[in-house]
């Protein structure tokens, strides 16, 4: 057929809001380039403990840029992204182990729904937006239990260490296997050179204006920015006019404190799966979307049900386990 | 004529291989994007000690990092940059006071050579794996730059006065004042507003910003303009 394709790595925490970022742009490019993309769900806090590192937010200037740079990249990226009210208290106390736990027990049982499940806790974290659910009930409730099993709490540890043994010092990292080489990148704003190490197709001259010893080729992968154009309907875009995709809702979630502006969120505790007849059209479309055939019908079943809670339950262990907070 | 060109400063240390990546990439836009880039030599030992951070490299997985992180940015950005065989020696003893006290003369002065030396001394610490802190070697970087002798010897006197060791600090405390924890910073004054990014990994946040188009680190050359 064509060149195998080359797989990458995108270890991540939903507790880190540049991870959201890289995630979302690995997302999109995952049916434009030549690549398996694997998702690590992986655990912040132990990489920080492991590399000696801390949290950037300790510093008050790298916060204060943080929270300014999250609201350009909000634009830029197009991910509806937006630090939560009292972020310190979000991000320093409370942590996401058990997050990260439920998420590993995902990626054991139901790998097809990583992508969706980290994705609606990050829009729990780090959006105001509406939240989903996306598996049942029972669904839910399974892997919740499983997530305090040593199996899963085990399998997290692994893949943080794996992290750690590619030299993470925090999160996103993402690692690119390109002709038996390894390369790993930090942070969502390295895409672009993601791309030039995934390989070069183009070369052109060296530029007359470049520092004068230079004679090395100059050669670029096609790279579209954070939203390159595509087909694909899974990709989030902020609202007003373009496509915020909105699986089945159930809003229940009472467990973190409702935002004033979000007051649909009060009015369905119970379930209602809703969807948006763009939902179903995409999901109908969904061209490149990896799903087997019966297993997306089956998740088409669940998201027109009336469901109950996945929001709610991992929202309630967020808050009822105890957090392990970063070790510095 | 034509809308009036954005001012973007760049803030940098040549003791910051990043601020090298960031400063040839401006340098290639200046005449692309409708700029008007202004070069800010500050000191980053000032900046890290006034916002609390302290040097990467100090993580050894950072430091690690960096070294390979350099090589690949190296092809990217087609800059010969290279690491010092003893760097912490070089970044975290040595460092680069002397160095931008000079630089900030040659920008009280003669303005106009202030690229060319701060790049000669890139070359040195970065490249060549050069000293940058005894007088002899800011020489040679200045007359590399293509400064006579003389007009070098000058600078160098006038980098030890209090005028210039206040510029520097004056730079530095700018830096600081729109936020910043770490060099390169590039401060973009668009219609009004000021927008501040960390980082020679940012320039397309930077185009976005401006709402010109990016073109990667190395962009065709426009004959018409140089």
């Amino acid at each position: 057929m064509g060149p195998v394709p080359r797989t990458l790595e995108l270890f991540y925490d939903v507790l880190s809001p540049y991870s959201w970022l890289g995630f979302e742009i690995l997302c999109r490019y995952q049916n434009i380039w030549n690549i398996n993309l694997q998702l690590r769900p992986s655990f912040i806090g132990g990489i920080m403990k492991d590399s000696g590192n801390k949290a950037p937010a300790l510093i008050p200037r790298k916060a204060q840029y943080m929270a300014n740079d999250i609201k350009v990249l909000r634009q830029h990226v197009q991910v509806p992204i937006q630090f939560p009210k009292d972020f310190f208290s979000v991000i320093l106390e409370k942590g996401s182990l058990s997050a990260m736990r439920f998420l590993t027990a995902v990626n054991l049982e139901h790998p097809e729904m990583l992508e969706n499940v980290s994705r609606e806790l990050w829009m729990r974290i780090w959006s105001r937006a509406a939240e989903k659910a996306g598996m049942s009930a029972e669904q839910a409730q399974g892997l919740l239990e499983k997530s305090s099993t040593s199996k899963v709490k085990n399998q997290l540890k692994e893949t943080t260490d794996a992290a750690c043994r590619y030299g993470a010092f925090g999160l996103p990292i993402t690692v690119a296997h390109v002709d038996g080489q390894t390369h790993m990148v930090f942070g969502s704003d390295r895409m672009e050179l993601l791309a030039y190490l995934l390989g070069p197709t183009l070369a052109t001259s060296t530029p007359k204006n470049s520092v004068q010893s230079l004679s090395f080729f100059s050669s670029r992968r096609e790279v579209d920015g954070p939203c390159p154009p595509s087909r694909e309907c899974q990709t989030l875009r902020l609202p007003g006019g373009s496509k915020l995709l909105v699986f089945s809702v159930a809003l229940g979630a009472v467990s973190l404190p409702p935002t004033p502006k979000d007051s649909r969120k009060r009015s369905t505790i119970s379930h209602v799966a809703t969807c948006t007849s763009m939902t179903h059209k995409c999901l109908s479309e969904s061209p490149s979307s990896a799903l087997p055939q019966n297993k997306s019908n089956a998740i088409r079943q669940n998201l027109s049900r009336s469901l109950s809670v996945l929001v709610l339950l991992v929202c309630s262990f967020l808050v009822s386990y105890p957090a392990h907070c970063r070790g510095s | 004529m034509g809308p009036v060109p954005r001012t973007l400063e760049l803030f940098y240390d040549v003791l910051s291989p990043y601020s090298w990546l960031g400063f040839e990439i401006l340098c290639r836009y200046q005449n692309i994007w409708n700029i008007n880039l202004q070069l800010r030599p500050s000191f980053i030992g000032g900046i890290m000690k006034d916002s609390g951070n302290k040097a990467p490299a100090l993580i050894p997985r950072k430091a690690q990092y960096m070294a390979n992180d350099i090589k690949v940015l190296r092809q990217h950005v087609q800059v010969p940059i290279q690491f010092p065989k003893d760097f912490f020696s070089v970044i975290l003893e040595k460092g680069s006071l002397s160095a931008m006290r000079f630089l900030t003369a040659v920008n009280l002065e003669h303005p106009e050579m202030l690229e060319n030396v701060s790049r000669e001394l890139w070359m040195r610490i970065w490249s060549r794996d050069e000293d940058i802190t005894q007088p002899q070697s800011i020489l040679a970087a200045a007359e590399k730059a293509g400064m006579s002798a003389e007009q070098a010897q000058g600078l160098l006197e006038k980098s030890s006065t209090s005028k210039v060791k206040n510029q520097l600090k004056e730079t530095t405390d700018a830096a600081c004042r729109y936020g910043a924890f770490g060099l390169p910073i590039t401060v973009a004054h668009v219609d009004g507003q000021t927008h501040m990014v960390f980082g020679s990994d940012r320039m397309e946040l930077l185009a976005y910003l401006l709402g010109e188009k990016w073109m990667g680190p190395v962009p065709p050359a426009v004959n018409a303009r140089l």
